[in-house]
């Protein structure tokens, strides 16, 4: 590790970037499908010249701009903040080898800003012809900084045969990138609809509400119906050892994979037996119902596609503990040497617990806290020293999802007594104090 | 205690450092113009809501003001994301560390945001809603604007003073600290402000020219009350400046009064420039005070870019590092800004075209 470690209490910093970044994505994907749904809308209405449409589509982009351009936008720079601090070697190679696509993303993002306001103030300002193209405009600048996003954060999971030194177009459009950007496609369109849902659903007129609740409905089984293919095309462009994670070898990312179908599913079927099939008689409550069904979708598919990359940060190239493939050797012959941050005196040094600390502050905190979410303490209860020292000599063949162990004997032997230490004196003062 | 500066990315900067530098200090600039317009408006606001409950003058400029902040918090957060790209490709080993040192307060920068953002556009949308409060609430988001960038400063001061890293782990690594009490962080941190207060007199100026037409009087009062703004904060920035200039340690700051030629000459050129902008705007004269308002501007960054240079020389020197160049996409990026820019353009000329043909008043 490079850089100093955050040590965030009991929820570790992965939990962290994962709840900004789901909150971030689920309105982003209304950011980008919610700009086509709103110039689609637009044209729908003044080719029918349905007034009472317009107006819907008019209130409905307030409620846009102020949901994407503030909470989206802002958490979208949230995320950078945060894998700034949780994972500052995988955002400093990630900004390295992608800095002109982040630069040609900032530039759509920049488009995207500047037409969401002309849009918005442009209502009556603008004839229907100018404004209909700055809508399109929007959401070609919006899709687009989607299509740039994509390929860096498909490149963390499928790396594919790209090697340092590579070029960039061999990093972005690397083997996921396409599935998965279809499968986004898919999301945004149906996150439109979700969204549509509740401005449409709490319009007073009831039937106007009938006829934007169906369209809205429209849109989600329209962008639905594309994930399952996409789906499908996404696992097989997957390394192996991440499909067989998903796919049974470690039972809670199997269970989450479960989840994002089955809520899928449910949505798929609240929109057609909902809004689709009864738009009269449907009500923001069930708006409000899809949206959050839609929220936790986002959340367990996210949270499925960063469990499976494990043991990687950046696939077969750095590791979640921020070590680079070519580094390993270097890590066995003397981890603390190579970590400038571990901050030890000489004599602290030969203290095992004080260098044990410092080993798994470096090396196992990017994914496990002591006594929070993936605690080590209740997972290591019980286990002998031999066996904590057999488990760290074999834990990527024990534990797939893991790196290996990176240090010399004297190292492992600290860690070791760290890790046993964890639970021993407590329990020793307990029984003291409480014969 | 230089031992503790990660070491560069293996990768290498994707052009050379030269360029990387350049387009830093470009959209830099752009982003602090905007980052004024918002600061200075902010407070401005906050001033007229108070002032307005028995002035119309002031009513109506905070109702317009109102208005144009929530655009000016979108322009200064978009301008913001390629400086802060840039400058993670250059000086990443320090900015990550920094940024990780103080990474509650750093991180509570995303919160702050969106409630001041949302303050505004409240006081924006629903005046209503708030009543007496609307000018509680706009102070509020000026307050939380003026706090940001305290953060951002701290974290500007801490990134040149690489001798404070390890001892700050030392005592937290939970990331808690923020770093206020540096050598020269509140001279810095008040130059900007006050530079924020500046600029946006002359921004007031520019909002005062789309309602020429439909309220003459209000829109000449309001160019002079801006160039008032504009020439009083100089004058206070002068001073504030010598402050920040003399808090600087005598072997750095002796390059910019006569050691380096160069860093003498972009100082004080921005000096002698704003000196001509408040000329200008004491003729409320808002075209000419401008364009060397940006100037100087422009010259600030440049000499903060080199001051920033001589802290971290010789422990971290952009330009030492490996470079691998990706010719083919930079260029790539180039059309497109270009491209992009001419779209904006485009847009923002017919919706300022349209704006003169309805009612000059935006509805809400």
């Amino acid at each position: 590790m490079n850089f100093p470690f955050w040590d965030v209490p009991l929820i570790g910093g992965g939990m962290l970037i994962g709840i900004i970044a789901i909150v971030h994505v689920f309105v982003a994907y209304l950011a980008v499908g919610g700009g086509l749904y709103l110039v689609l809308t637009e044209r729908k209405a003044l080719r029918t010249g349905d007034t009472a449409l317009l107006e819907s589509v008019k209130r409905h982009s307030r409620f846009f701009v102020l949901v994407t351009l503030v909470f989206g936008a802002v958490t979208g720079v949230g995320i950078w903040w945060t894998i700034g601090l949780v994972s500052p070697s995988a955002t400093s190679s990630l900004i390295h080898i992608f800095v002109w696509g982040w630069a040609i993303e900032w530039v759509f993002f920049l488009l995207e800003i500047v037409a969401a306001f002309c849009y918005y103030y442009g209502w009556n300002r603008l004839d229907s012809k100018t404004h209909q193209q700055i809508g399109w405009i929007y959401f070609v600048g919006a899709y687009m900084s989607l299509v740039v996003i994509n390929g860096i954060l498909a490149f963390m999971l499928t790396t594919g045969s790209w090697e340092p030194g590579d070029s960039f177009w061999k990093a972005y459009f690397n083997p996921s990138m396409f599935p998965s950007l279809l499968i986004r496609t898919g999301v945004c369109i149906a996150m439109a609809g979700v969204f549509a849902l509740i401005t449409g659903s709490s319009e007073g007129e009831p039937e106007l509400r009938a006829r934007v609740t169906k369209w809205a409905a429209r849109w989600i089984l329209a962008g639905m119906s594309i994930v399952p293919l996409a789906g499908l095309w996404y696992i097989a462009s997957l390394p192996p050892l991440a499909r067989e994670i998903s796919m049974g070898g470690a039972p809670a990312v199997t269970l989450f994979a479960g989840m994002s179908i089955g809520l899928s599913l449910l949505i798929l079927a609240a929109a057609f037996f909902g809004p689709f099939l009864f738009p009269k008689s449907f009500h923001v409550t069930g708006a409000f119902f899809i949206a959050t069904l839609a929220l936790s979708v986002t959340g367990v598919t996210e949270w499925v596609r960063e469990a499976v990359r494990k043991p990687w940060v950046i696939y077969d190239e750095m590791y979640s503990n921020s070590v680079r493939k070519d580094e390993v050797a270097r890590n066995r012959s003397g981890y603390i040497d190579q970590t400038k941050w571990a901050l030890l005196s000489t004599e602290d040094r030969a203290d095992p617990q004080k260098l044990g600390e410092r080993m798994f502050r470096f090396q196992c905190q990017s994914c496990h806290t002591i006594n929070g979410f993936n605690g080590i303490k209740p997972m290591v209860k019980g286990w002998r020293k031999d066996f904590l020292d057999y488990q760290l000599q074999h834990l990527d063949e024990l534990k797939g999802f893991m790196p290996p162990f990176m240090g010399n004997d004297e190292e492992r032997a600290a860690l070791v007594e760290f890790l046993y230490n964890l639970n021993r004196p407590k329990e020793e003062t307990l029984v003291f104090r409480h014969p | 205690m230089s031992s503790v500066i990660p070491n560069p990315d293996p990768i290498g900067l994707p052009a050379p450092a030269w360029l990387l530098q350049i387009l830093l200090v470009l959209t830099f600039v752009l982003h602090l113009l905007a980052m004024n317009l918002l600061v200075g408006g902010v407070v401005m606001m906050g001033i007229a809501h108070r002032k307005g409950k028995s002035s119309p003058f002031y009513a109506k400029l905070a109702e317009r003001l109102s208005m144009a902040l929530p655009p000016s918090m979108a322009m200064t957060i978009t301008l913001g994301i390629a400086p802060l790209l840039f400058l993670q490709v250059l000086f990443g080993q320090a900015f990550y560390t920094t940024s990780i040192l103080m990474a509650w307060p750093w991180l509570a920068i995303i919160p702050l945001l969106i409630v001041s953002y949302y303050g505004l556009y409240i006081v924006q949308y629903r005046p209503e809603w708030l009543g007496n409060f609307r000018t509680a609430i706009s102070w509020l988001s000026a307050l939380i604007i003026l706090f940001i960038g305290l953060l951002f400063t701290s974290n500007s001061v801490l990134i040149m003073d690489p001798s404070k890293w390890g001892p700050m782990y030392a005592q937290s690594d939970t990331g808690l600290r923020l770093e206020v009490a540096s050598n020269g962080l509140w001279a810095r941190y008040l130059h900007s402000i006050v530079a924020g207060f500046a600029i946006s007199g002359l921004g007031l100026g520019w909002l005062a020219r789309r309602y020429e037409r439909d309220d003459a009087e209000w829109s000449r009062e309001a160019t002079v009350y801006g160039g008032k703004w504009f020439v009083n904060a100089t004058l206070v920035n002068l001073v504030v400046g010598m402050w920040f200039l003399f808090s600087i340690p005598r072997e750095i700051r002796m390059n910019f009064l006569g050691e380096s030629m160069v860093d003498t000459g972009i100082l004080w050129l921005g000096v002698l420039i704003a000196l001509g902008a408040m000329h200008f705007a004491m003729k409320a004269r808002v075209v000419p005070a401008t364009l060397m308002a940006v100037a100087t501007v422009a010259l600030m960054a440049v000499s903060r870019h080199r001051l920033r240079a001589m802290f971290l020389d010789p422990d971290l020197d952009p330009t030492a590092l490996k470079v691998s160049p990706q010719w083919d996409v930079f260029a790539v990026f180039v059309v497109l800004l270009l491209a992009g820019l001419v779209v904006v353009g485009w847009m923002l000329h017919k919706l300022a075209k349209g704006s003169e043909n309805a009612a000059s008043a935006p509805e809400g």
